[in-house]
């Protein structure tokens, strides 16, 4: 994405500077700022990610298969080698100023420390909480990552919050609200560090969390509460967007979080509560209307990840309401009458929003 | 993000460090419930051979791993929830084995000599369809015992007619850790790290 912004933005800069409405020195400065700012994903810290994994992988086979000729004490003393080996490389990256390769090496170190969790753990025959030794895996991932600012360490900082949540809720079936601890922890330090990637990841894992309420909760009989928490999130995203317009690439992601948590949940009080057929065609009706709301809110506002989960939302909900009402009261050719009206409807709204972003555009 | 912090390599040192203390004191920590726990030996119930050897490590099964009203007369079984710890008091038999004198969600206590207290965790918790009895089950952490890579099949020889015990250490606070196997009379325990 960012290659293809640079792309189009030189193309263009070079017709503007053309034109006469940039100068020569304009263009230049232009184009060392993009260069400069927002570097976020590259080709060679890729690669250096990659390689650290690979490199783990090494270094995790060959302590495995070493293992048994090993005494005990040189196991340790082995894993904390590859531990400082890793972080004594990062500082020598760091030094030359390839910082993205030392970003590798840390993450690499930090891998290693969730690698000796685990052989210590099988060397003592721990077997009781897998858990625990997640959750110190985590703790000591964050603080890695919080205090050498690395967010590739931070990101596997929160996916390990949430497989220590995962395997928590797994072995007691109930919701394991330490969780939300562990998320804000981690949160908060993508937000100290300003890095967006890392809180699509904080939201994906939020939203995944709040689903998953539905399924857990009084029997797994709570998914109006997830979808009634959605609503809320996204009432709150519009009227944030609304009320400071300059905040709008903060809140334009977090409605899409919202209106996809909103959606699974209306959808598993169709689909997985068996309704009466009353209450299934009101639910599918107001999620039908939701959904279009939501096409049409995301169109009038340029949100493209609103519009990909109204479409994507809109055709899951149509294809399971036509699998189960299929042979039921509501039949077939009344489902797709219903069906059209409604796109016929959509199609009608989209067309009044484009002339009316066309009248504008006349206007102007 | 694009020049790295300032003191980066004390900080890595400290990362380091930290997270060497962190691994240190786990091993430290088990090496000394290993040495100085309360040593016990239990019965492993015989299991199914053809379940025993999942991968590289053997799970063991206690005849402690379920209780119910059968055999736990006295414990207090009905206050014990899914995923909360139970604190089981073990009385020694005089043939040498253990039976259940007491289950509590807490510490007990009074400790009568001669008792030893495990502590666990309640897997899963039902009762009888007609709710008269209810049965837990129980994980103490001593449930998995790893073997050295291909020898699994050897050992799943040896455990199919002979008679297998576990070592277990239990610290004062009632955590147990698996030391290891008596298998037929003989003693196989690692020797402690530290």
């Amino acid at each position: 994405m960012w290659a293809s912004y640079k792309k189009r933005l030189t193309r263009d800069l070079d017709r503007w500077r053309q034109n006469g409405w940039v100068s020569e020195e304009g263009r230049a400065a232009i184009l060392a700022d993009v260069e400069a700012s927002g570097r976020e994903f590259s080709l060679p810290s890729a690669l250096g990610i990659l390689a650290s994994v690979l490199f783990g992988f090494a270094a995790i086979s060959f302590v495995a298969a070493h293992w048994e000729e090993m005494p005990r004490f040189a196991r340790l003393l082995l894993l904390l080698a590859t531990i400082w080996i890793g972080y004594g490389v990062a500082g020598w990256l760091a030094a030359r100023g390839h910082r993205a390769f030392a970003d590798a090496a840390i993450l690499f170190s930090a891998a290693m420390f969730g690698a000796s969790i685990m052989l210590i753990s099988q060397m003592y025959n721990i077997s009781g909480d897998p858990a625990d030794g997640v959750l110190m895996w985590w703790i000591g991932a964050l603080f890695a990552g919080v205090l050498l600012r690395s967010n590739p360490v931070l990101a596997l900082s929160l996916v390990l919050v949430c497989v220590w949540s995962g395997m928590q809720t797994l072995e007691s079936n109930e919701v394991h609200w330490p969780f939300l601890i562990g998320w804000a922890a981690v949160s908060a330090a993508f937000i100290w560090q300003r890095w967006h990637a890392g809180l699509h990841l904080s939201a994906l894992a939020l939203s995944l969390f709040v689903v998953s309420l539905g399924y857990l909760l009084d029997n797994g009989h709570q998914h109006a509460l997830v979808a009634i928490l959605g609503l809320v999130a996204a009432g709150a995203a519009i009227a944030a967007e609304k009320a400071a317009p300059e905040h709008e690439h903060v809140a334009a992601p977090i409605l899409a979080y919202a209106v996809a948590v909103a959606f699974a949940g209306l959808y598993a009080l169709q689909f997985f509560e068996n309704p009466s057929l009353g209450t299934l065609v009101a639910l599918a009706a107001l999620t039908l209307i939701l959904l279009l709301a939501a096409i049409s809110y995301a169109l009038a506002t340029g949100n493209r990840g609103v519009l990909w989960l109204g479409y994507i939302g809109f055709s899951l909900e149509i294809l399971s309401v036509y699998w189960k009402t299929v042979g039921s009261i509501l039949n077939t050719s009344l489902f797709f009458l219903v069906a059209a009206l409604l796109v016929a409807g959509l199609a009608y709204m989209a067309l009044r929003l484009a002339q009316r972003g066309q009248g504008g555009e006349a206007a102007a | 993000m694009s020049s790295a912090p300032r003191y980066f390599l004390p900080l890595l040192i400290i990362v380091a460090l930290v997270q060497s203390a962190a691994l240190f004191k786990m091993v430290y920590d088990k090496d000394r419930l290993l040495n100085t726990g309360h040593e016990i030996t239990m019965p492993v119930k015989p299991l199914d051979p053809r379940d025993l050897f999942r991968g590289d490590y053997v799970t063991l099964g206690y005849d402690v791993s379920t209780l119910n009203k059968s055999n736990t007369p006295e414990g207090r079984i009905a206050e014990l929830r899914a995923g909360s710890a139970a604190f089981v008091t073990l009385r020694p038999k005089a043939d040498g084995g253990w039976t259940v004198k007491d289950v509590a969600p807490a510490f007990p206590s009074q400790v009568a000599a001669g008792d030893v207290v495990l502590k666990g965790r309640v897997g899963n918790a039902w009762a009888q369809a007609d709710g008269s009895e209810k049965t837990v089950s129980v994980r103490y952490g001593i449930e998995s015992y790893f073997v050295p890579e291909g020898t699994g099949r050897a050992l799943e020889n040896q455990v199919r007619d002979h008679k297998i015990e576990a070592i277990v250490a239990v610290g004062s606070d009632g955590t147990a850790a698996l030391k290891g196997l008596v298998i037929d009379g003989e003693r196989h325990v690692d020797p402690p790290l530290l």
